[in-house]
């Protein structure tokens, strides 16, 4: 073994010694980094676990699940009187708590994000530029004509609200009730192309490799890391070297990942084993979402718009 | 009809560079007779690694022949559907990286890839999963994902996707490295059962710890990538001066020697 130099033989001088003195540095975007990728394993292990637990749609197969949500979602389109929507959206808060789901945690998943987009998108349908009619929250005049929120524009801005909420809803029961995997192969089932399939769910599989390399690479820069990370360009360096490191990995780890596939028999076609068995309680949710959708549109139709 | 005496592998001259500038094989030429154990041994990046991946088809090299079960091993002769079919069902290639190895969403999938693509009858592919889940004592992580299994769980896994073919010559790449005592342990006696149950086995490793146990008969690579010495595991481990002109040793490693075969 070469010789220690001489320095390595002695601790630091130069070296604070161990206590505080008050003063705190913010968390730079390598902690940030770190934590979100913990999070993101933290969602999937919580979403895992929802769909292990013994409720209601976790019983049922996800073809069945797939199938009947589809339904629904086109029966929730066909709709246009609200009351149906909030009728058909109360179902879904009964099947989610039938399904263990949280409820605060079903309803963030929902009305976390659809009043930011849609609301955003159908606030000018409210006024009285877009959809003329009684005005209920006038707003000034526009060349001698009042310009305000009308009643006809808050309804349709309800409806649209309402729909997509309750479009949401429905499909985060399947996803929160099925297992990626199990999801994957029911849209195999479906005549989804196999191809796309087992992309798909390699993608999800090296997603978390890839969030491994990424933690650790952070973690190996915190560990080196003795002031806060003020200088933005070498911030910015690290993170475009890191970006490149992964996608050199990455590149690697695809061709060992094809030569896994060829050493054992892979040709180019997708093969799959699917074991999936359709019961009476399947059966049973078809035919009870089939008379769903049918009272719906009958109720719809009767109320008239 | 290959008798038991005809050798598995037949390999001349073999040499495989990287890129055109980085030599991996040089002139490498060796026989593996049926059911035997033989050791790859080597310092890294002598060319373990390279070899298992042409012996198992997946690198082809420069220059140099491969014969397998009395067959030349080519690139045209691996894009014939029959040639490829059989050759993959006799030969299974465990990986160093069971990461890359392991690349299905769930474990019961992961062991079930192999016989789906060598067209196994759906019924005979349950049943061979199951039977190589409970054989390496796995069965309570049939339905996990990948990102959820230790790696000593992964190296089963991996394991276990191989052995669901059936093979009857099986590769492993540094078997155990990276592994916890406990689970090196299970591991060597799985490849003795595996051996005593007719395998042939072929594994690089350069843990001269387990090799009197895992092999029966070594190779040494030197570092300019030619086969440097042949021997029992006796021989090879006995002849210091061997070990340290390929670089497998220092000159203060201390050697537990084993006992010479009666």
């Amino acid at each position: 073994m070469s010789a220690t130099p001489d320095w390595m033989l002695h601790a630091e001088p130069s070296l604070c010694p161990c206590g505080c003195i008050g003063r705190r540095t913010t968390t730079s975007f390598v902690d940030k980094t770190i934590t979100g990728a913990s999070r993101v394993m933290r969602q999937a292990l919580f979403t895992d676990d929802i769909a292990a637990k013994p409720g209601l749609l976790q019983r049922l197969d996800p073809r069945v699940k797939v199938v009947s949500v589809l339904g629904l979602v086109i029966a929730v389109a066909m709709v246009r009187n609200i009351p149906v929507l909030v009728g058909l959206y109360a179902l879904s808060v009964v099947i989610a708590i039938a399904s263990r789901i949280p409820a605060w945690y079903f309803a963030k998943r929902v009305w976390l994000f659809v009043p930011i987009f849609t609301g955003i998108v159908v606030l000018p349908a409210t006024l009285s530029f877009i959809t003329p009619g009684e005005i209920v929250v006038p707003l000034g005049t526009w060349f001698g004509h009042p310009v305000g929120v009308t009643s006809q524009g808050l309804r349709s801005a309800g409806l649209i609200i309402l729909r997509v909420a309750t479009s949401i809803s429905f499909v985060v029961l399947v996803a929160l009730t099925t297992t990626w995997t199990r999801l994957l192969a029911a849209l195999r089932a479906m005549l989804l192309p196999r191809m796309f399939i087992l992309v798909l769910g390699m993608a999800y599989r090296y997603v978390f490799q890839l969030l491994d390399s990424v933690t650790e690479m952070y973690e190996a820069r915190k560990a080196r890391t003795v002031r806060a990370d003020a200088d933005v360009r070498s911030g910015r360096a690290f993170v475009s070297a890191t970006a490149g490191t992964i996608f050199g990995r990455a590149h690697s780890m695809s061709e060992e990942v094809h030569q896994a596939m060829v050493s054992r028999g892979y040709t180019g076609q997708a093969r799959t084993m699917s074991a999936f068995r359709v019961r009476t309680t399947d059966v049973t949710w078809i035919a009870v979402c089939a008379m769903v959708i049918v009272i719906a549109i009958g109720i719809d139709r009767a109320l008239g718009r | 009809m290959p008798s038991a005496a005809d050798p598995v592998y037949v390999v001349e001259d073999v040499s495989y560079t990287y890129l055109d500038r980085f030599p991996a094989l040089t002139d490498v030429s060796l026989r593996v007779a049926r059911s035997e154990k033989l050791a790859l041994l080597g310092a890294n990046g002598c060319g373990k690694s390279t070899l298992l991946k042409i012996l198992d088809g997946l690198l082809v090299p420069d220059r140099g022949t491969v014969m397998a079960f009395g067959e030349a091993v080519t690139e045209d002769a691996l894009e014939d559907e029959q040639f490829n079919h059989g050759f993959r069902s006799r030969i299974g290639f465990i990986f160093q990286n069971s990461d890359a190895q392991v690349f299905s969403p769930t474990v019961r999938e992961e062991i079930a890839f192999g016989p789906l693509n060598l067209g196994m009858p759906t019924e005979q592919i349950v049943e061979r999963v199951d039977d190589t889940l409970t054989m390496l004592d796995i069965a309570d992580l049939a339905d996990r994902a990948p990102y959820q299994l230790s790696g000593g769980e992964k190296k089963r896994v991996a394991i276990a996707s191989v052995l669901a073919m059936n093979p009857e010559v099986l590769l492993f790449d540094e078997p155990t490295a990276a592994l916890d005592p406990r689970t090196q342990q299970w591991l060597i006696e799985l490849i003795v059962e595996l051996n005593a149950a007719g395998k042939t086995i072929v594994l690089a490793t350069h843990d001269l710890e387990t090799i009197d146990v895992l092999a029966d008969r070594c190779l040494v690579f030197g570092e300019d990538h030619r086969i440097a010495g042949e021997g029992t595991p006796h021989e090879i481990l006995a002849d210091r001066d061997l070990m340290l002109s390929v670089n497998l040793i220092h000159e203060r490693t201390h050697l537990h020697h084993p006992h010479p075969p009666r």
